[in-house]
Order: structure tokens, then sequence, then C-alpha cells
């Protein structure tokens, strides 16, 4: 049995509290080799949410040779349909990389009960247990449960249950009382030692403290401060009598807890529908389709928030942020009395630029990608770049620029360039044809740099005769053309799952290279006068993109209509549209 | 194109062949995954390289209408537009016209049909397919021809197959014309419904031909007719065609039936069948398909297979997490599309290395008993099999099973 493994967090340049920081995250573990993996990170950064133990979109191949995928998280709800949950009948070493698949050599994979990003109505939690969503309806996750399901899949990353209220707002303080001190109740619990059980103590070093937890805690409190001062109080007092004695040797909670976790998306409300299930059960006649919609999540994408543009009543006036300032205080009055060198990780957040003030304001260190991967099943490509470029920001046209294309549209029939503007790709980079004053970023994804194959699978001794004629009995892996907007608008119009494919990778890439960018900034200005210049290019940045997105709304718009335009006379049926809306453009 | 059979069976008619196409060599006998739209359903192109594949199929119906002829043009033909740069073959369209449209009308000038975008009448002529066909640019590209389904009876067969003949040659005409000849390479289909004497004329008239087709596909099969008389026409046709042109067998996917075409003679085929089952949950294996959304599977640690070379299997991908996503999530059809096209490719790839090593009738036994064995071979297979002088049932008592035969995991109870 190897030890656990243990998750450091560095923050080499000391800055204010809350502003934007570098740090670096490393996730060290051993092998049943006994050799020692450092899964190295740098901080702000970005992490990979998983829909039923995968990747939206991506295969396991893909998943693992993309470069934006490094951390990758679980909501484990999804597996309660089974009893016991399938992946805690997963043997050997690192059960949940092995059950999902992941690289034990490339990826930190982290355990959490809830998907973040799901924030529709559940029934109540009780004291000690959490209401948990699965296809087959609501399950009670009791707090011995997730120890027992921590315990089986030995993440690398856990997140503690927390008492979020799933009901609509406002809620009384009697409730946020309750959901304060359950939220660190439960957290104690996590905290206790682990039991040694049966099949586990034979091993040398079984585990028996707490140390071998990397615990993330959501900061409990919703959207009242007095609450998350309370919050955050109950887990850095120093504790007495028996909850002492539960989770010696620690003498408080914070002790014990490796980062602290912010889920947006509750804090924006709950959808007050109880529970519509999306795929609970199968459409009659589901075999016959050619396609199943179920493929494409179709009521979830439909469901998804898609955030509102900015009323048109502003005239001049500035867009109004789509984070109201208080979020960040929110943020701030939870953090304001912990240790300032834990990583502070966020999921929900809504766009670039909200990102971007997070860390200026508040330091945050990780987020989640939910929103990029949420504007691939709309059919939009993500197409900016942070620090925006000189030449970008300084031209004449003032006008913001979208923060990506919506490739549904007919604009993008004709066009053959890369997804974004604001990168290259491999290929055009190995051509020379990005050369200039100011070159762009190459992005790596697979849609904009393919790479050929470095093997091909052989089906019989004779197959070798396809792969050598070109390159004298050796395959070069060369850089591809990159894909076009118009194949990829192609795609979604004929509705082909590649398009998604493409799409997820590109985004998580852009999205990837966003916080990239960010660590530039940051790296170049340690000392004096520390943040402005970062401070400066989030200004830069603001300027120059769009932030209401209104294009994410036409893309999921657009997605719709394709969706539910199948069928026979589809082709007639979008004639006619086109038509109209041409029509319509010429009276504008 | 250059093509080379390599190595004859001994026993039966099957060869393997070396195919080299502007986009490089394929080695036959093959199976070709379809891309109707110019994609291999949630896969990349590149990954689709990766699995071992060298030659795919594109719909040219589909691509004419999306994305159309003009934007194909513009990116410089399909395989650009897709990135795939391996071999390609397109059929011409008479099949969709008419399994995807009521009211086509076959006149002798083309085919009229109405216009799913605007419902006009419109009319694809055998010029303006291969003309289509050549915008496209796949390496292969296939006549029109005036298709009936199977189960067609009287005139309208013997009618069908003459105007495909007539036909053939308009598009030959129209293919020489073009100056594509020596990058694209126009294949005849046969036709004649299930009529013995029909296809020996249409097999007359197109070999006559032979000096300016590039190869041969049997086409109007697959439509339901009997299994016993499909692999008559089958024998027919691979029997008399000449020996230096491929063969190419249409609609065929089921691993029973490509092996039984490949020991009649047959070098190439293609099917939607490995992709789309995939996408319902099926994973194909040489014990037979895989309900992967049956219960049964539902807590399953087994892989799919555990000597598949497919990423999804050499990945450990548990039969429970594939249940846990099929048919929910992309990635589930993208796991099951990447291992049954390397099912397909194993099946054909191991024939021809049994062919080439002179145990092709052993091959076939063994497949037949793993994949059959427990339940029983189809009649029809023991039929064809022996018509090429392997016996099945050599050395075994297996019993028959009458009609099609295919397997199928339906239920829990299986």
């Amino acid at each position: 049995m190897m030890g656990s493994p243990s998750l450091t967090f560095t923050l080499p340049h000391s800055v204010p509290r809350f502003s934007a920081r570098l740090g670096k995250l490393v996730l060290t573990r051993l092998t049943p080799d006994s050799d020692t993996i450092m899964i190295e990170m740098e901080t702000p950064n970005i992490f990979v949410g998983t829909s039923r133990g995968v990747i939206s979109h991506l295969s396991r191949d893909q998943c693992n040779s993309s470069d934006a995928t490094k951390w990758i998280n679980v909501p484990f709800e999804s597996f309660l349909e089974q009893t016991p949950p399938v992946p805690t009948m997963q043997t050997g070493p690192y059960p949940l990389h092995s059950f999902l698949g992941l690289d034990t050599r490339r990826h930190i994979a982290s355990l959490c009960l809830r998907d973040p990003l799901d924030t529709r109505e559940m029934p109540p939690n009780g004291n000690v247990h959490v209401s948990a969503n699965c296809i087959r309806g609501v399950r009670k996750v009791t707090t011995s449960d997730w120890r027992n399901y921590v315990h089986k899949m030995q993440p690398d990353v856990v997140f503690a249950l927390t008492d979020a209220p799933f009901t609509s707002p406002p809620h009384s303080q009697k409730r946020m009382t309750k959901s304060i001190e359950r939220s660190a109740a439960w957290v104690a619990d996590l905290l206790r030692p682990m039991p040694c059980d049966v099949s586990s103590s034979e091993l040398q070093s079984p585990r028996i403290s707490h140390h071998l937890l990397n615990v993330f805690v959501h900061m409990a409190g919703g959207t009242s401060l007095p609450a998350r001062e309370a919050f955050a109080f109950s887990l850095k007092e120093k504790l007495h009598g028996p909850e002492a004695e539960a989770i010696k040797p620690l003498h408080s909670l914070d002790e014990g807890i490796t980062g602290y976790s912010f889920d947006l998306a509750t804090l924006r409300g709950i959808k007050p529908h109880p529970n519509t299930s999306y795929h609970q059960s199968l459409p009659d006649h589901f075999l016959e389709r050619e396609s199943p919609t179920m493929l494409q999540n179709t009521s979830l994408i439909a469901e998804a928030h898609t955030p509102s543009p900015t009323s048109a009543s502003s005239g001049s006036l500035p867009a109004e942020p789509l984070v109201p300032p208080e979020i960040a205080s929110l943020l701030r009055t939870s953090l304001v009395e912990l240790p300032e060198g834990k990583p502070r990780l966020v999921t929900g957040s809504r766009s670039a630029h909200e990102m971007l003030r997070l860390i200026r304001d508040v330091g945050v260190d990780i987020f989640d990608s939910g929103w990029a991967m949420g504007a691939a099943n709309v059919g939009v490509a993500l197409d900016f770049v942070f620090p925006v470029p000189p030449t970008d920001c300084d031209a004449a046209d003032t006008e913001r620029r979208d923060l990506g294309h919506n490739l549904y549209d007919r604009i993008y029939a004709h066009q053959f360039s890369s997804l974004s503007d604001a990168f290259e790709s491999a290929a055009g980079r190995a051509s020379g044809s990005g050369t200039g004053l100011f070159p762009r970023r190459v992005c790596s994804c697979m849609a904009c740099s393919p790479r050929s194959p470095p093997l091909h699978i052989l089906h019989s001794t004779l197959d070798h005769q396809s792969y050598t004629d070109s390159a004298h009995g050796e395959v070069v892996v060369e850089y591809e053309s990159p894909y076009s907007r118009a194949y990829i608008h192609h795609l979604l119009h004929t509705h082909e799952m590649s398009a998604h494919t493409l799409l997820a990778a590109h985004n998580l890439a852009v999205l990837s290279a966003l916080l990239a960018g960010v660590r530039e900034v940051l790296a170049d200005e340690t000392g004096e006068g520390a943040g402005d210049r970062f401070a400066l290019e989030v200004e830069r940045f603001e300027s120059s993109y769009e932030e209401s997105m209104e294009v994410f709304s036409a893309g999921k718009k657009a997605w719709q209509d394709v969706d539910t335009a199948r069928g026979k006379g589809r082709l007639a049926r979008e004639k006619e549209k086109q038509v109209a809306s041409s029509e319509d453009r010429e009276y504008r | 194109m250059q093509f080379e059979v390599i190595y004859q069976c001994h026993t039966t008619r099957a060869r393997v062949c070396r195919m080299q196409l502007a986009h490089g060599v394929t080695m036959l006998p093959t199976f070709m995954p379809v891309a109707t739209q110019a994609a291999i359903k949630g896969l990349t192109p590149q990954q689709v390289e990766s699995l071992g594949i060298t030659l795919i199929l594109n719909n040219t119906y589909h691509l004419n209408l999306r994305p159309g002829t003009q934007v194909l043009h513009e990116a410089g033909g399909a395989h650009k537009f897709q990135g795939w740069k391996r071999n390609m073959l397109t059929d011409s369209g008479g099949f969709q016209l008419v399994s995807l449209n009521k009211f086509t009308n076959i006149t002798e000038e083309g085919a009229l049909f109405s216009s799913p975008f605007t419902g006009d009448l419109t009319m694809l002529t055998p010029e303006e397919s291969i003309s289509i066909q050549h915008s496209i640019g796949a390496d292969i590209i296939m006549q029109l021809d005036d298709v009936v389904s199977s189960l067609t009876v009287g005139p309208r067969v013997g009618e069908a197959m003459e105007r495909s003949v007539r036909w053939l040659d308009r598009c030959i005409e129209q293919h020489e014309r073009s100056g594509q000849k020596d990058r694209q390479n126009l294949f005849a289909i046969v036709q004649g419904g299930l009529d013995l004497a029909l296809r020996d004329q249409c097999l007359d008239a197109m070999i006559q031909r032979k000096d300016r087709v590039a190869g041969y596909a049997i086409g109007g099969l697959s439509g339901g007719e009997e299994k016993d008389v499909f692999w008559r026409i089958i024998k027919q046709c691979a029997d008399k065609l000449p020996v230096d042109r491929p063969r190419y067998s249409m609609g065929i996917g089921f691993a029973e039936d490509l092996l039984v075409c490949v020991a009649l003679g047959v070098d190439m085929a293609d099917c939607v069948f490995p992709t789309r089952t995939a996408r319902f949950g099926v994973a194909l294996t040489s014990k037979g398909p895989l309900n992967l959304r049956l219960k049964k599977h539902a807590k399953s640690m087994d892989r799919i297979d555990n000597n598949c070379p497919c990423p999804t299997c050499t990945s450990g991908m548990s039969r429970a997490m594939l249940h846990h996503i099929v048919t929910i999530e992309t990635a589930g059809a993208h796991a099951l599309t990447q291992h049954n096209l390397v099912f397909q490719a194993q099946v054909m790839g191991g024939a021809r290395d049994a062919i080439m090593e002179g145990r092709f009738p052993d091959y076939l036994r063994t497949f037949f008993k793993n994949y059959f064995g427990d339940r029983g071979y189809p009649e029809w297979c023991v039929n064809a099999l022996r018509s090429v002088g392997v016996d099945l049932l050599q050395g075994g008592d297996v019993p028959l099973i009458p009609g099609s035969g295919a397997k199928w995991e339906y239920s829990d109870i299986a």
C-alpha cells in the first residue's frame, strides 16, 4: 500500500491578502513500484468537471492527451444509481483513477458528492445526510456513506459535504444557522481518522490520520455576511472536549483543511422546479432513432443558464458587471480570518471577465471550466486572449469583440480559418505565416493543432504497407491543418457529435491559455507595484471584449432550433427561415 | 489506382490485395466505416486514422445538400474539408434518392426528385452525380445506378438493370471528359435484383466496359432479401467479375456477412452498422454483440474484450463504466464507436493474415465457433461456405439456425 497522495500549495511571493497571486500546487504520490510522481500545477489555473464520470464529449484518449485537463473533478452522485456505487467495486491502487481511466502520472482527481453546477431544487438535507441526485431519483447520502466512498475511491482531493439549502431563497436565519452548523459538523466528520477496516488492516501504513486526505471545504453561509463569518470562525476555532477528541491530533478544523471552495452557482439562486430529471426514462422507439437525442443531454443544455444581455436602456453607461459586487465581498468575508496560504477554488463562474475580477479582487487560485464547456455545447468557439495584444487594443475601432463565435451562424459557412482569431494553429506557426511584431499564441487544442497519430493499430502483418510509403518506414508525427469554422459549422448543422468534441477541446484550451496569460502577467511584476499591471490588463481586457455574451444566447437558440428541426421536411423549414431572416436583415 | 492480388486462398475464393490510391495504400479485404456527413460520428479523423483505418466512405447525396459543392470546392475537396488524409470513397447518391425520398421518379435522363430544400423538382443525372463526386474528390467514386429495392419483382428489375448499364456509359464519358481520371477511380455497380439471369446480363455488359472502370460493386442487396438468396447473388457476381479489379459489396457490415463475402471473393464492404449500433450501446465482440445497456453489465468490472487493441479496451474501461454512460454521454458513443471500428478491422485484418498464411478455412471455423458456437450456426453461412469448399460443421456438431441467424443480445434473459 502506498501512502496517500499529498497536495501542497506554495505562494512564492508575498502579496496582500486579497490580490492576484501566483501559486503552485504540487501533488506527490507514490506508484505501486515506489516511484515518486509529482504533478505540478501553476495557479491561477482551471480544473475540469465531469458528467457521469466523463469530460463531456471527450473520449479517454483525448482527455489523456489534452494539455488543459490536469485536475479533473468527479461529482459522485450519478453513481448512486447502483448499490453499492459501481466505482467502489474497482480494485487495485488509485481506484478512482482506474475506474475513470485517468492517468496517475498526469491527473489530479478530486471527488465531490454533488455537481456544483446543478442548482435544481432538491428535497431538504437532514442532520446527517445530503440529498443527492441520480437518474433513478434522489438518494440520501449520510456522512458515514461519504467517508466510506472517499475511503474506497482514494481521490487525490475530496470536497467535504456541505449543507447548502437547495430551496428557493430567502432562507430564514434559523435555516442559515442550521446550514452552518451542519456543514461544520460534516467537515469534522470527514476529518475524523479513518478507522482501519478489515481489508486494510494488513497494510503497513493504514489510513489512520486525517493528514492522508486533502480536503477542500465549501465556504458556507450563502449570501449572508454574518453567516459566512460564523462559518469561517467555526473552522478556525480551537475545539474542546469530545469535539477535539474526535479529530485528534488536530486542534481546529482548519488545521485539517487543504483549501477553500466557493460554489457561485448556488449563490445565484436555485431553480424552483423540483428535481426535473432530464433523462429519467427512455422515449419510445429509442433504439430506432438515428442518433439518440439523449446523447446531447437536450433539456440540460436548454435549461442551462445563459447570461442575459445587458439591458438596452443603460445607454452609454458601461455594461453592468455580471457579478454583483457582493460576490467578491462574500468571498472575502469568508477568507478574511483564515490563513492566506491555502488555495481558493471557485466553481460556477460565468465569464472570463468574472474570473479575472475574482483573481484581482479576491485572489482566487482555481476555477472550474463549466461555462467554457457550456459554450461548446451550444456551438460557440471561444476566442479571446489575455493579456490583450497591444495591436488589438489600441486600434481605432473601439467596438468590443465577442468572447466567441456562434458557429451555427451562416457567416461561418465559408470561413476556412481556424477557430480563434486570437490564436494561430501549430501548422500555421510552422509555416511562418504568423510571424510579425506581435506573434499570436498557438492554440494547442486538437481542433487548431491536430497531430497526426504517432501509432496506428495494425490489423494484419501486411498493414505496415499502408504507413511506409510516405516516411521511409518511420511514422512522423506532424501538425496537420486546423479544423475550419466552415467544417464545424457544417457539423453543427448536421448534428454531428464531432462538432462538440472539437469545440470542447478548443474551449478548454482557450480557457487554460487565459489563466496562463494571467500567470505570465503576474510573474512579470513581482515586488514593488505588484498588481498594478495586472489590474491594468484586466481593464484592457474588459474594454476589448464584450461581457454580455449575447453570442452564447444566440448559440443556444440556434442549437435548440437545429435540435428541434430534425425529421422530415427539415431542410425545407430551415430554408424558409433563412429567407425570412435575410429579408429581415434587409429591412433594417 | 494500382491494384495487385498478392495472395489467393487455396480453398475459397478469398484473396489479399494491395490497392494504392492517391491517398495511400489500403490492404484488402477491408471494411470501410461510413462518414455520411463528412465525420465518423463523434470521432476526429486523427482518431480514426490511429485505429488503423485507411479507407472511409462519404455520402454524395448528403454532402451535396450540406455543405454543398460550393463549400467543398472552396475547401479544396472533402479530404481537406474534414482533415482526412487517407483514402475515401463516395457513393453516387442513387441509393439515398430511393431510400430517403418517396417521390423520386426515375426517367431515362436521370432521377427526378423533390429537393429537400425547396420542394422543387430537381433532376440528378449520371453526369451531375459524377461532377458532384469530382467536387468531393474521393479516391473512388461510384456510378449513378437505378436502384430498386431488393424485394421488387417484375419488369422494373430488368429495366433498372439495363438503365444502370446505360447510365454507366454516361458516367464513364463524364468521368473521362473531366481530367480527374488519374486521381479518381470510377466503379461500376452490378444490378439485376435477385434474378440470376438479369445479374448475368448485367455482369456481361459491365465486364465489357472493364477497360474504362477501375472496379466493380455489387449493388441492390442488403435490402431485406433472404440470406440464402443474398449469398448466391454475391457468389455469382464475385465468380464472374474480373480477377484484376477490386470487388465491393455494398451495405454489408455484420461480421458473419463480411467473412462469407470475403470467402466468396469480395474485397471491400461498407455499412453504418458498427458505428450506429455503438451509439445504441452495443459493443461487437468475437463472441457476439454485447448490449451494454442491459443490467447484467452494470456491475461488471471486465473490459469488453481483454485482447482488443482499441483505445477503449486498452484504457481498461469496464463494462460497468460503459453501462453508466452509453446512450447518455456522447463519450459513451465515442468509446464504443472506437471499439466497434477496431473490431471490424480486426475481423478483416485477421482474414488477411489467414489467407496469406494459407489457413483461412480454419480462421472461418474458429470465428464461427466463437461467435455462434453457443447457440448454432446460421444455416445460410454453412451453405455459402460449403460452396467454396469450407465445411463449418467439420469436427463438431452445432445446430443450424434457419433465416438470417444474426446474433443479438436482446434482454437480460439472454
